[in-house]
């Protein structure tokens, strides 16, 4: 072993020092022979027949020296280095076409490169817990409300979590908005100035469920889910080390949270999150026990649970859903027809951004098989040109596997090149693509170079040769090639470039009609009216801790007071509030009735907000009918309510909504009448490309939701507005943080990120693939131009004219786009219809997407063409003839 | 084969080198040669050559070393000198080879019965 060890490790040094030692060894066996001779002599030789003599008993010392040289370094890896060393030589030699293969490369490969990086943070990397493959994330769903995956009513958490056979244990998390993590705002006093954290409200299981053993203390038990023991708090590695400056002695401190004492009981590792990296703290949601038994009816906690080993998905699935039957049965009143989905916890976190990721990975893929297909072209362009040198390589003694070898060494070190060059751009754009990326991902994703980036770019340099590398060898190293003047060879290797060609134009139309109809979604969304003006408007949300805002009342007036002193400062155009702002999801729905319709015949999952009177008017949102909330619709004051013009089209069919009166209830709640005193124009609420829903707006004198976000139009720039808005703030009350501080343009801008964001990188593809696209076209066309100059030549001197010489060129360069565009159109086809769901107000079919697409392809390859084609029509017949 | 003179076991060449040198000290590649065919009494002609890839091979498995030096009639040469994992090595490798020796012998007997 130690023997082998030794060999090796002289072997390996043998290789850097062979011409040392075979000089050494030279030296050796010329005294080795001086002896012999002299021996020789001593016998009594002739000094001639003596050398002679010593050479036959030494055995061919050239031989023997070969042997030496073999043994004493490793064959297979010095002829490597030699092929490497000749590779980086003829790089050097073909400058231009090294440059060209290996910027593309670098293209190709950072591209792939960067795209699997942002891909594998949201759908590869495993989650910081425990199995995570085994946690599962369970939903409700109702089709009489439309709901396929939403979250779930307490007390069937709680059933879920006694009845079910298949968990280990079941946990759930707050999750009151549609928006977001669904995170809270609590402010930490006590600790230097107060500071607004992001904190969720977790049952006491939840982080036994997830797994994740604490970096210190520990996680909550079972009994602190509920009020009266509830005063814990787990801390994020961060927050552990940003606001206690990573105290050691943290555990058993007592922090104050928006006027609350808590205990800090554990500390996360660094790099655990959960659900996001926006929450900062865990807290237990502190609920009275019989919260679990009672409401049904709302609906507000992610459940998350963790399958028992040996449980499969399906049977769990199949084990919940007999337990949704049993509730259903049960609980007609609210469980009619509710049913529960399980998907895997990070295939839910992964949900919205999957199918965008997987086009985008599809897309960079396409594109990364145009540069190989491209470099392809250029070598076969190239082993014309080298023709000569190979043939005289083979001359020498050289067998085709040999000259395919160091071909194919030459292929891996300029793709050796452009994946380090590669791998450096993905480094670089690292940072700029996932501040990109921060809008289309979810809240946990954490885009970062790690180790599987780094493999992927390895990966890809590895693939690269063999795709781009085989062909042209072995179409080069034939040895019909090797004659050097070959009108039969020259003619397979274009039939070969003209098939290279057709494929990258195939491959280009595919993206170009993806990112086409990305383009002209994101037209039609920009196009939407969001329903409200968000020009020069801020907003921010306030909530008031229920320590010293106890009540209603306490909390009215000091939203009014705030609201009143904002209105009243310089700058300020108009100022208003609501519980829920546009485009920020929805916090509240629930059943409605209709005055006058049947006990059965109700209304589901209508959208409430509390607004201030003034909202409306901030926000730009235009009254249809009716008039405004004032000050008449206060407490006391028969209930009044605004409402948009989809509840006035839905609810009232075709009826005016004025003066009608809704509950928020259904007919046998017996709630309160709400009269209609206004419509407003429907404000988008989930996004630009999701239609609004019918909604309810209430002044908030008559009913209160918090927290409530601010808006503000100001004629002041943004951040004047905002250091007004936190003056007049902490003038209320010094210990209130803003909290979302942004302007409406911003929440826009966002809703539109992910569309935006891989429109933008779909269309770079496309882009760089048409232009690959017509190096390719341009490069086989002038290779043909000048092959053919000869012919050309004749042609123009019998008398062709010159703009039929070039209809012919043009003809011949354009075949391949033709074939290419052909085969392109039926897979954008096949392909696209896959994309239906990214996009908005195109079909996948748009035939004028497809027209365009064409003509612009078009258009690049005709220009490709039109230079070569050109200078045939420039051919000199004497030149040309003279050549040969 | 058929003839006198044997071919040489890539090993037992081996051998026959550590012994040389543990025998005789440091020696170039002409006088190890040498020494074996005087050894032999001519029975093992070798290509001298041939030594030498022995002597890479026990060089490289750090059993011998080697040190370019001056020979008796005052030539540069290069001389070989056995390491103590070398000698090590011979003393596993004499008793290995009398072992085999000696078993091969008695089935020769054996079977000549």
């Amino acid at each position: 072993m130690r023997a082998f060890f030794w060999t090796l490790a002289s072997r390996v040094r043998g290789i850097f020092r062979s011409r040392a030692l075979d000089d050494d060894f030279d030296r050796e066996v010329a005294a080795h022979l001086e002896m012999l001779t002299a021996d020789n002599i001593r016998r009594g030789m002739t000094p001639d027949e003596a050398r002679r003599a010593a050479v036959l008993r030494f055995g061919g010392p050239a031989q023997i020296k070969e042997q030496q040289h073999d043994d004493r370094g490793l064959p297979f890896i010095e002829t490597t280095l030699q092929d490497v060393r000749y590779a980086l030589r003829s790089i050097v030699k073909y400058r231009a076409f090294s440059m060209v293969a290996i910027a593309t490369l670098a293209i190709g490969i950072g591209a792939g490169t960067a795209v699997f990086g942002i891909a594998s943070a949201v759908l590869l990397r495993p989650l910081p817990y425990q199995d995570p493959d085994r946690l599962v994330r369970v939903f409700e769903t109702n089709p009489l409300r439309g709901w396929t995956r939403n979250i779930a009513s307490p007390a069937n958490y709680a059933d879920w979590k006694k009845q079910n056979t298949v968990f280990t244990d079941v946990a759930a998390y707050e999750q009151f908005s549609s928006n977001g993590s669904g995170a809270a705002d609590v402010f930490l006093t006590g600790v230097g100035e107060p500071q607004g954290l992001k904190a969720l409200g977790v049952t006491g299981s939840l982080l036994s469920v997830l797994g994740t053993p604490p970096l210190m203390g520990r996680t909550f038990t079972d009994d602190e889910t509920f009020e009266g023991k509830s005063r814990v708090a787990v801390i994020g590695y961060g927050l552990w080390q940003s606001a206690f400056a990573g105290d050691p002695a943290i555990i058993g401190r007592t922090i104050a949270l928006s006027g609350r004492t808590y205990d800090v009981v554990g500390v996360m590792p660094r790099g655990f999150f959960f659900p996001g990296r926006d929450v900062q703290l865990w807290l237990p949601v502190a609920y009275q026990p019989s919260v679990f038994v009672n409401s049904r009816r709302p609906h507000w906690l992610g459940v998350v649970a963790r399958r028992r080993p040996g449980v499969s998905l399906p049977q769990a699935q199949d084990a919940m859903t007999s337990i949704a039957r049993g509730l259903e049965r049960q609980y007609p009143d609210t469980n009619t027809q509710m049913g529960v989905r399980l998907e895997n916890f990070h295939d839910s976190l992964a949900f919205e951004p999957r199918p965008a990721l997987l086009m985008l990975s599809g897309a960079v893929g396409v594109l990364f098989l145009i540069v190989c297909a491209n470099i392809a072209n250029l070598q076969l362009g190239r082993a014309v040109t080298r023709a000569r040198e190979l043939s005289i390589r083979r001359a020498l003694g050289a067998g085709r596997g040999r000259l395919v070898r160091q071909l194919l060494t030459e292929s891996i070190v300029i793709s050796a090149a452009g994946g380090v060059l590669g791998l450096a751009l993905a480094v670089a754009a690292n940072a700029v693509l996932a501040r990109a990326a921060a809008a289309a991902l979810p809240l946990f994703a954490d885009v970062r170079v790690d180790r599987s980036v780094v493999l992927c770019a390895v990966a890809l340099s590895l693939i690269a040769p063999l795709v781009f590398g085989v062909l042209p060898a072995l179409a080069s190293s034939a040895p019909e090639r090797l004659s050097d003047r070959g009108a039969t060879s020259s003619r397979s290797t274009g039939a070969l470039r003209s098939l290279l060609v057709a494929a990258e134009v195939a491959l280009s139309i595919v993206l170009v009609v993806g990112s086409m109809l990305l383009v002209r979604s994101l037209l039609r969304l920009q196009d939407v009216d969001p329903g409200f003006n968000p020009d020069r408007v801020v907003a921010f949300t306030l909530t008031l801790p229920g320590a010293r805002y106890p009540n209603q009342q306490a909390r009215l007036l000091a939203y009014s007071e705030i609201e009143r002193r904002l209105r009243e400062q310089p700058g300020v155009q108009s100022v208003g509030a609501s519980s829920t702002i546009a485009l920020r999801g929805y916090t509240w729905t629930g059943d409605s009735t209709v005055e006058g319709r049947a006990q059965t015949d109700y209304e589901r999952e209508l959208r409430h907000q509390s607004v201030t009177p003034d909202y409306f008017k901030t926000m730009g949102i235009r009254l249809l009918e009716g008039r405004w909330l004032d000050d008449r619709d206060r407490v006391g004051q028969p209930l009044t309510a605004i409402v948009n013009e989809s509840l006035a089209k839905k609810y009232f069919r075709g009826a005016d909504a004025l003066g009608k009166r809704i509950t928020y209830g259904r007919p046998i709640d017996k709630s309160p009448w709400v009269t209609i005193v206004g419509v407003v124009a429907d404000a988008k609420q989930d996004g630009l490309d999701k239609a609004a829903q019918p909604a309810v707006y209430n002044n908030i004198a008559q009913q209160m939701q918090t927290p409530l976000t601010f808006v503000m139009r100001t004629s002041v720039p943004t951040d004047s507005a905002i250091a007004i808005a936190r003056q007049q703030v902490g003038a209320v009350d010094k210990d209130l943080a803003l909290t979302e501080v942004t302007t409406m343009q911003a929440v826009v801008d966002e809703s539109m990120g992910d569309h935006r964001f891989r429109t933008t990188l779909l269309s770079a593809f496309a882009g760089i693939a048409l232009f690959l696209a017509a190096l390719g076209i341009y490069g086989v066309l002038s290779y043909f131009v000048s092959q053919r100059s000869r012919e050309l030549g004749i042609r123009l001197a019998l008398g062709a004219k010159r703009p039929a010489l070039f209809a012919l060129v043009i003809g011949q360069g354009i075949r391949p786009v033709v074939t290419g565009a052909i085969v392109g159109l039926v897979g954008a086809l096949a392909l696209t219809s896959v994309m239906q769901s990214l996009l908005f107000g195109v079909q996948a079919l748009d035939p004028p997407t497809y027209a365009m697409a064409l003509a612009l392809l078009g258009t690049i390859a005709i220009t490709a063409c039109a230079v070569p084609a050109f200078r045939a029509t420039r051919v000199d017949p004497l030149v040309a003839l003279r050549d040969e | 084969m058929g003839e006198s003179k044997s071919e040489i076991l890539q090993g037992t060449l081996d051998l026959m080198v550590l012994q040389t040198l543990e025998a005789m000290g440091p020696l170039h590649g002409y006088g190890i040669a040498r020494r074996i065919e005087q050894v032999s009494e001519d029975a093992l002609q070798l290509n001298q050559g041939t030594i030498y890839a022995a002597l890479l091979r026990l060089q490289q498995r750090r059993w011998i070393s080697a040190s370019w030096g001056t020979s008796d009639n005052n030539r540069k040469a290069k001389f070989y000198a056995i390491t103590r994992a070398g000698r090590r090595q011979l003393a596993e490798e004499t008793a290995n080879w009398s072992r085999i020796a000696g078993v091969i012998g008695r089935l020769l007997r054996l079977s000549e019965r």
